[in-house]
């Protein structure tokens, strides 16, 4: 954890401090204590951010010892929903403030127009059903009791947004900051609608979620016992204002687009409240929703191809890319997987890889793509499909994406017991490398070429 | 005002999907969906100088496709 001296602006100050740490290689969680608002004021609600920029650290959250057995494990336990508790001693309604202004949000990248909340977990209701739906969405902080808010459209949260609409209603939303990494996890489940988030938390926590009514909405929305901070509103209906642009998980700033507003009701928090921030666009951003979503692409894939063993979902193509591990795949299995895999509307490029590459390191992934693959042969692209269109690539106009898999693996023996008609690879014995690595253990790398 | 459509090309050729708009006060320019651009009653905001203003009073805008 990484406690920086002194004042921090949330103005571009603490985001650049992600930056610099990402460029130097390292994720440690960081708090900063005296965060200083646009106004010059210091805050007195610390900031914690980066706290899920480690994959390691966020796997251990969880309780998965190896990241890169998270995939089958995050899918087994969101799998196995706990249902949560309701309790009437919510820390969270501990203090209650009047003020939106006084939260410590950071305006994060040039483009941003102000303080965004980025790490708010939206919770709505559906009308017809009462089953709520929970997501992380973007919250401009316009004034002491105003707010921006950014469904994406093809979210839950807007389906439920426009059912209130269409009945002349303002739709009820309730915003939750903070809480263990486990429950953040939790949160982002890929789940059908409606289904309700709070049972697929359990799941990852092990143990019941303690809820409590919300002030304004009651048991219509409940809201997590142990959050930091709620804001609680509603959306007034056919209301859209300007939202953005805001720096985006792709690495761009997405455009400036309509959206609704919320008008707050109550502002509660714990005693202490952290106020947590997510890097947008940045690994602490991408970690944890990459991660979920190896679960679902491990669901989704091993359905159709049971010799899948793992999925990785690599930070550095965004949330564009998966790769898939296959060992011993029966003919046509990794195909089918790969297939699978791209329906997944995030997805616009599927790679499968045999058991022996290290898909963790890109070095291995890349030495697959040039000696295994033959591109008319072992790759294929799907058009139409859907996708984000807040990927910079895609045509003007474009509802749907092109999408691409690639076969990396090796064929197949062709008859049981026999080596496959490919040469091995080179190596040299495991007692060497053992040599090898007594012979550097002391050595003084520093200052020593890395290219 | 009008809005400057980007011919669009051959679909082989590259094309982007950003379209911009100009601030009337502070002339900056800033990147605009195409769904805000389809509600002229929604007022663009500056995120430059914070200037707000509706899309037919910008000097001028790109609409990509």
């Amino acid at each position: 954890m990484f406690r920086p001296a002194g004042a921090l602006s949330t103005v571009h100050e603490i985001t650049a401090l992600q930056y610099a740490l990402e460029k130097a290689g390292t994720r440690p969680i960081v708090v900063v204590e005296q965060p200083k608002l646009a106004n010059g004021k210091t805050s007195d609600i610390a900031v914690v951010t980066n706290l899920t920029a480690s994959r390691a650290l966020v796997a251990k959250a969880i309780g998965i010892n190896d990241h890169r057995s998270a995939a089958p494990i995050y899918a087994k336990k969101t799998g196995t929903p706990i249902k949560p508790k309701i309790v009437s001693d919510a820390p969270v309604q501990e203090i209650v403030i009047d003020d939106l202004t006084k939260l410590p949000a950071l305006k994060q990248h040039t483009f941003d127009p102000g303080p965004y909340l980025t790490a708010a977990h939206a919770t709505t209701y559906d009308p017809d059903t009462g089953v709520d739906n929970t997501a992380i969405q973007r919250g401009w902080i316009k004034g002491p009791r105003r707010m921006s808010w950014y469904p994406y459209p093809a979210s839950h949260n807007t389906r439920n947004l426009r059912k209130f609409w269409t009945r002349g209603e303002k739709c009820p939303v309730v915003f939750w900051i903070g809480h263990h990494p486990a429950v953040l996890m939790g949160t982002q489940a890929k789940l059908g609608y409606p289904e309700s988030h709070w049972s697929a938390c359990g799941g990852l926590i092990g143990e019941p979620l303690r809820i409590a009514p919300s002030k304004t909405f009651g048991d219509k929305i409940m809201v997590p016992a142990d959050a930091e901070i709620v804001i609680e509103g509603y959306a007034p209906k056919d209301v859209l204002e300007a939202d953005g642009p805001f720096g985006e998980y792709t690495g761009y700033s997405g455009p400036q687009v309509a959206a609704p507003v919320v008008d707050i009701t109550c502002i509660t928090m714990r005693k202490g409240a952290l106020y947590h921030d997510y890097g947008s666009g940045l690994t602490d951003m991408l970690v944890p929703d990459n991660m979920a979503m190896e679960g679902k692409v491990y669901s989704i894939a091993k359905a159709v191809a049971p010799a899948l063993t793992n999925v990785y979902v690599p930070a550095q193509g965004r949330r564009f890319h998966a790769y898939l591990q296959f060992s011993k795949p029966g003919p046509g299995e990794v195909r089918d997987a790969l297939t699978a895999a791209l329906a997944y509307r995030r997805l616009k490029l599927a790679i499968g890889l045999d058991d022996d590459i290290d898909m963790f390191d890109d070095s291995e992934v890349l030495f697959a793509l040039a000696t295994r693959v033959q591109w008319s042969r072992d790759s294929f692209s799907i058009d139409g499909l859907s996708g984000s269109l807040l990927d910079p690539s895609t045509a003007a106009g474009a509802k749907t994406l092109s999408k691409m898999a690639i076969d990396a693996t090796l064929p197949l023996p062709p008859f049981a017991g026999v080596p496959s008609p490919v040469p091995p690879r080179s190596k040299v014995p495991d007692a060497a490398m053992d040599a090898a690595r007594k012979v550097l253990s002391g050595a003084d790398m520093a200052g020593w070429p890395t290219l | 005002m009008t809005i400057e459509h980007i011919p669009a090309g051959a679909s082989w050729e590259k094309s982007g999907n950003a379209s911009w708009g100009q601030c009337p006060k502070c002339k900056n320019w800033f990147h605009l969906g195409p769904e805000i651009l389809k509600r002229p009653e929604v007022k663009l905001h500056c995120p430059h100088c914070a200037h707000e203003f509706h899309q037919n009073d910008a000097p001028r805008l790109i609409k990509a496709g």
